[in-house]
């Protein structure tokens, strides 16, 4: 699924580093299982604004999951705030799964 | 590109704190529990208003059944009811009167003593369903909105509450005539609303949600599950009107055939959610979990054939009650919290241990905090165990009794080591 952004660059990197957050439930990334819609880059506010969402809004794992693609993502832009918000609208569905996430999962 | 984005925010998580005592109380209990089925199986060979028998159902049903479902219950009230929960302090109050007041209950039946330790066993876990139940009903007053999975979890507590408050008259009934009859023939009123209104219905309204989010499966039918919600109370309501007015085997058909059907539609809504799942692999947890929805069909079709037999014979049909409650509390109930526990507690541990990490260090996965193998040993333990058992009861064959119950402390002995695991994992950051 590809990521909106206004920083195709910045946006390349932010990709890199969270396909490290795994949804530990299902054992894939976060990328890969499209949860994350957009990132976006407020230069003058210095601010990396994350919209993302889970698979489920019952996901008992989403406030860990949130939590984590927060401080990965502020690791990797150490100058800036991170603000990272959830959204089910639209819903996540199969379609949003990258090819490597559906091989991963089998289908 | 979305235009229509709203901001929803994270469901909150319930402390580990509060529920991790739960579920080491109810593996502690099911240890306890199969000890006194080895120690007492002789008592099988008897009727199953023996003081033994009455001790180990209550050590399933209250310290291994109750205590593990109100553990889950208190952690998956978020992702049940769509809210945070009301109040710790009330669930921690739920677990320390039920703490107490179950080996009083359980004492009490053992050495058949009806007076002060199973009242005060009976008086105590009143209170504890009562901290369960305000913490539930406040939680959904403060929650986003009502949901069927709410109102199974909430219809379930007053079944609970019915439950013990009529036990433990039933207790008091033994001192004092305060029934008409004596506490053996209210007994299947107290059995019923327990093991369907209560557990029943409770594992309907947890599985109907646990399910298609473990299988990451998109299919939901909150129609279907409120038709299963009628029609398990509805059958109750008329199981107690027949009992009360109308005193005919035969009309229990009714409410049997009422709950037969509300578990053939589980059954097939779980069917979807398995149909439906995304995720190709299905792990060993949920298996089980799933094969405990199957498992559910042996105590219905054992309890239409005592009807028929009870209509047809003078014969009381000991073997057959007894096999019909063994397989609910050592069969259906536990199967599925054998299963789910390993779904739901590494999470719990998880959760405790790495929430404050960041991705860029390797953590384990929930499901490496319990060992996989010691799992499955523990399943086939399990397996052999509950057969041996119930042929065991059914044919009232000692020697398959006493190979029951090793393989079923084998089993719970399996099961303590890996929550005990779980419990104390430690952080392990690469």
């Amino acid at each position: 699924m590809k990521i909106y952004t206004n920083d195709e660059r910045k946006c390349n990197i932010a990709q890199a580093v969270l396909k490290n957050v795994i949804d530990p439930e299902v054992g894939l990334n976060i990328v890969d299982l499209g949860l994350v819609y957009e990132i976006n880059f407020i230069e003058d506010e210095k601010v990396v604004a994350c919209l993302m969402t889970l698979t489920t809004e019952f996901c008992p794992m989403g406030e860990s999951i949130v939590e984590d693609t927060t401080q990965t993502l502020q690791a990797a832009f150490a100058d800036y705030k991170i603000e990272v918000e959830l959204t089910f609208d639209p819903a996540w569905s199969f379609e949003l799964v990258s090819e490597e996430g559906r091989l991963f999962l089998g289908r | 590109m979305f235009p229509n984005v709203s901001n929803t925010g994270s469901i909150k998580t319930t402390s580990y704190k509060v529920v991790l005592p739960f579920y080491l109380y109810a593996a502690l209990s099911f240890l306890v529990a199969t000890i006194m089925l080895f120690i007492s199986n002789d008592a099988f060979l008897s009727h199953y208003f023996h003081p033994h028998i009455l001790a180990i159902t209550h050590a399933m049903a209250l310290g291994w059944g109750t205590m593990v479902i109100l553990g889950a219950g208190h952690q998956l009230v978020p992702v049940l009811i769509e809210g945070k929960l009301y109040s710790e302090k009330l669930a921690y109050s739920a677990f320390i009167l039920a703490a107490v007041g179950i080996p009083l209950l359980v004492y009490g039946f053992y050495t058949f003593n009806m007076n002060a330790p199973a009242k005060w066993g009976g008086r105590l876990i009143v209170f504890a369903v009562i901290s369960f139940l305000v913490n539930i009903a406040m939680s959904i007053k403060h929650s986003k909105g009502e949901n069927v999975h709410s109102v199974f979890i909430f219809t379930s507590t007053i079944w609970l509450l019915i439950t013990t408050l009529f036990g433990l008259v039933l207790v008091y009934n033994f001192t004092y005539d305060l029934m008409p009859n004596d506490s053996l023939h209210y007994l299947p009123l107290h059995a019923h609303a327990g093991m369907i209104g209560w557990f029943l219905l409770l594992v309907i309204g947890v599985g109907s949600r646990l399910i298609p989010l473990f299988l990451i499966s998109k299919y939901t039918n909150p129609k279907l599950l409120w038709i299963i919600l009628l029609l398990i109370n509805g059958a109750l309501l008329l199981y107690f009107t027949i009992f009360y007015f109308f005193q005919h085997d035969g009309a229990t058909f009714i409410p049997t055939s009422l709950v037969l059907i509300a578990v053939a539609l589980f059954i097939y809504y779980c069917y979807m959610a398995y149909a439906k799942r995304l995720r190709r692999q299905v792990d060993e947890q949920v298996k089980i979990s799933l094969l405990s929805v199957f498992m559910l069909l042996l105590p219905v079709i054992l309890l239409f054939t005592i009807i028929t037999l009870l209509m047809n014979t003078a014969d009381e049909q000991v073997n057959l009650i007894l096999t019909y409650g063994f397989v609910i509390f050592f069969g259906w109930i536990t199967a599925i919290i054998l299963g789910m526990t390993f779904k739901t507690l590494p999470f719990i541990a998880w959760n405790k241990a790495y929430r404050n990490r960041s991705a860029m260090s390797k953590t384990p996965s929930p499901k490496d905090l319990f060992d996989n193998n010691i799992f499955k040993l523990m399943g086939i333990a399990y397996l052999f165990g509950f057969t041996s058992l119930t042929i065991g009861i059914l044919f009232s064959l000692q020697f398959l009794l006493q190979i029951g119950s090793i393989l079923l402390i084998i089993t719970a002995i399996f099961y303590n080591w890996n929550v005990i695991k779980v419990i104390n994992h430690k952080a392990i950051i690469k």
